[in-house]
């Protein structure tokens, strides 16, 4: 049961994806190439070799990848700026607040300036990095 | 002579209470934001519904819609997190899908003349929603962490092999970089949402003001509205990026918290 559902979700997929090529998938249930594969087949395929030669079709179709890899981009480009920002916003936070506690005004809010800054730097450092 | 009236950029972000709530002196009040998640929710539940009720190996449109989501969120999950991803996955899907059906709800205009409690409202645009959402994030993470790694998971505030003295500041940096992480997810959701919003409403009153001149400088709204044409479109972009950003940061940060014991 589990499986049927995946390998539906799986088609759906690829479908689509035919779709948007203006292949019309529907009139050939399991598209152009696969058909013309198994024409010499008289039964109809199992799922397990369906699903088989689905995942072969969508490693030499994977169109999308590149659109991918600029979506990750632009994510991470976004993501610089505010991990900066918050970084130094809890620094600052933390800083203030050690001080109101142990009464060292100002000293620990300029060590968690320091250190915010440090650890914005940090997080901008890990975000380039995956 | 025509009679409009542009509302000020800010009355969109008002919480107005439609049903007055009270639970032990604490106001659980039905707002404007709360009717906005709910419409959301009701929203995302009956398209997955309809689109799930006749499973077919050759899907509908519905269905294709629904498959493609799922398996843009699991091949996201599943690259990101590694095989032990799987169990997150309900979460990071319900948080992308919530987030993204949000978004785009608070881009639909609101009818005019209706009373200002039912108009269109982005409940992400305030800071609260979104930090209620992060916090969830890293308190999974946090109890995850430390459930699967036990107290290896303080592994994550000390990088291994650096000069001894060298812990002495790298510990609170990265202390501070950690609880940092909800700030900074909260923050960029929010910002988003708040500062697209600002910008569509002053460039869509600069329109309506210009119209409202009379004589020749309506020609001059042109240029307004050519702007607000383009900044709806940016801010459509920006409705579903900012989802995947919220969705693929959470699946980071449960990374991290999975494989804390190897760094």
């Amino acid at each position: 049961m589990l499986r049927k559902l995946c390998l539906t979700l799986r088609c759906g997929a690829y479908n689509v994806r035919q779709n948007f090529k203006g292949v019309d998938v529907r009139a050939h249930p399991f598209s152009g190439r696969l058909m013309a594969e198994d024409a010499d087949k008289q039964e109809p395929p199992s799922l397990d070799e369906f699903s088989e030669r689905l995942d072969r079709a969508r490693g030499e179709t994977d169109g999308e990848k590149p659109q991918r890899v600029s979506g990750a981009a632009w994510g991470r480009a976004l993501r610089v700026s505010t991990d900066m920002l918050a970084g130094l916003i809890v620094g600052i936070l933390l800083g203030l607040g050690l001080d109101r506690l142990l009464g060292t005004s100002p000293w620990l809010l300029l060590a968690g300036i320091g250190l915010g800054f440090a650890a914005g730097l940090r997080n901008i450092g890990k975000a380039l990095k995956d | 002579m025509l009679r409009l009236k542009a509302a000020g950029p800010m009355e969109q972000f008002e919480i107005l209470p439609i049903v007055k709530l009270d639970f032990g002196g604490l106001d659980i009040s039905l707002t404007n934001s709360s009717l906005w998640m709910l419409i959301g929710l009701a929203a995302i539940l009956i398209f997955f519904f309809s689109a799930t009720r006749r499973v077919s190996i050759i899907p509908g449109r519905l269905q294709s819609m629904a498959e493609v989501l799922y398996s843009f969120i699991f091949d996201l999950v599943r690259d990101t997190i590694g095989p032990e991803g799987r169990k997150f996955f309900p979460y990071v899907f319900s948080l992308f899908i919530f987030i993204f059906v949000l978004n785009l709800f608070g881009m639909i205009p609101s009818i005019p003349g209706t009373p200002a409690e039912i108009h269109t409202f982005t409940p992400t645009s305030h800071l609260i929603v979104t930090l209620a959402l992060a916090m969830l994030t890293i308190t999974i993470v946090v109890i995850y962490g430390f459930w699967k790694n036990g107290l290896g998971f303080l592994r994550l505030f000390a990088p291994s092999g650096q000069p001894l003295p060298m812990y002495l500041i790298l510990v609170p940096v990265e202390i501070i970089s950690f609880l940092s992480r909800p700030l900074s997810l909260a923050i960029r959701l929010f910002a988003n949402m708040f500062a697209g919003h600002i910008i569509l409403k002053v460039f869509a009153g600069f329109v309506v003001s210009l119209i409202g001149a009379g004589g020749g400088w309506f020609l001059l709204g042109l240029a307004p509205f050519l702007g607000v044409t383009a900044v709806t479109m940016l801010e459509f972009l920006v409705a579903g990026l900012q989802a995947y950003v919220f969705a693929i940061l959470t699946c980071i940060y449960l990374s991290d918290a999975a494989h804390a014991s190897d760094h």
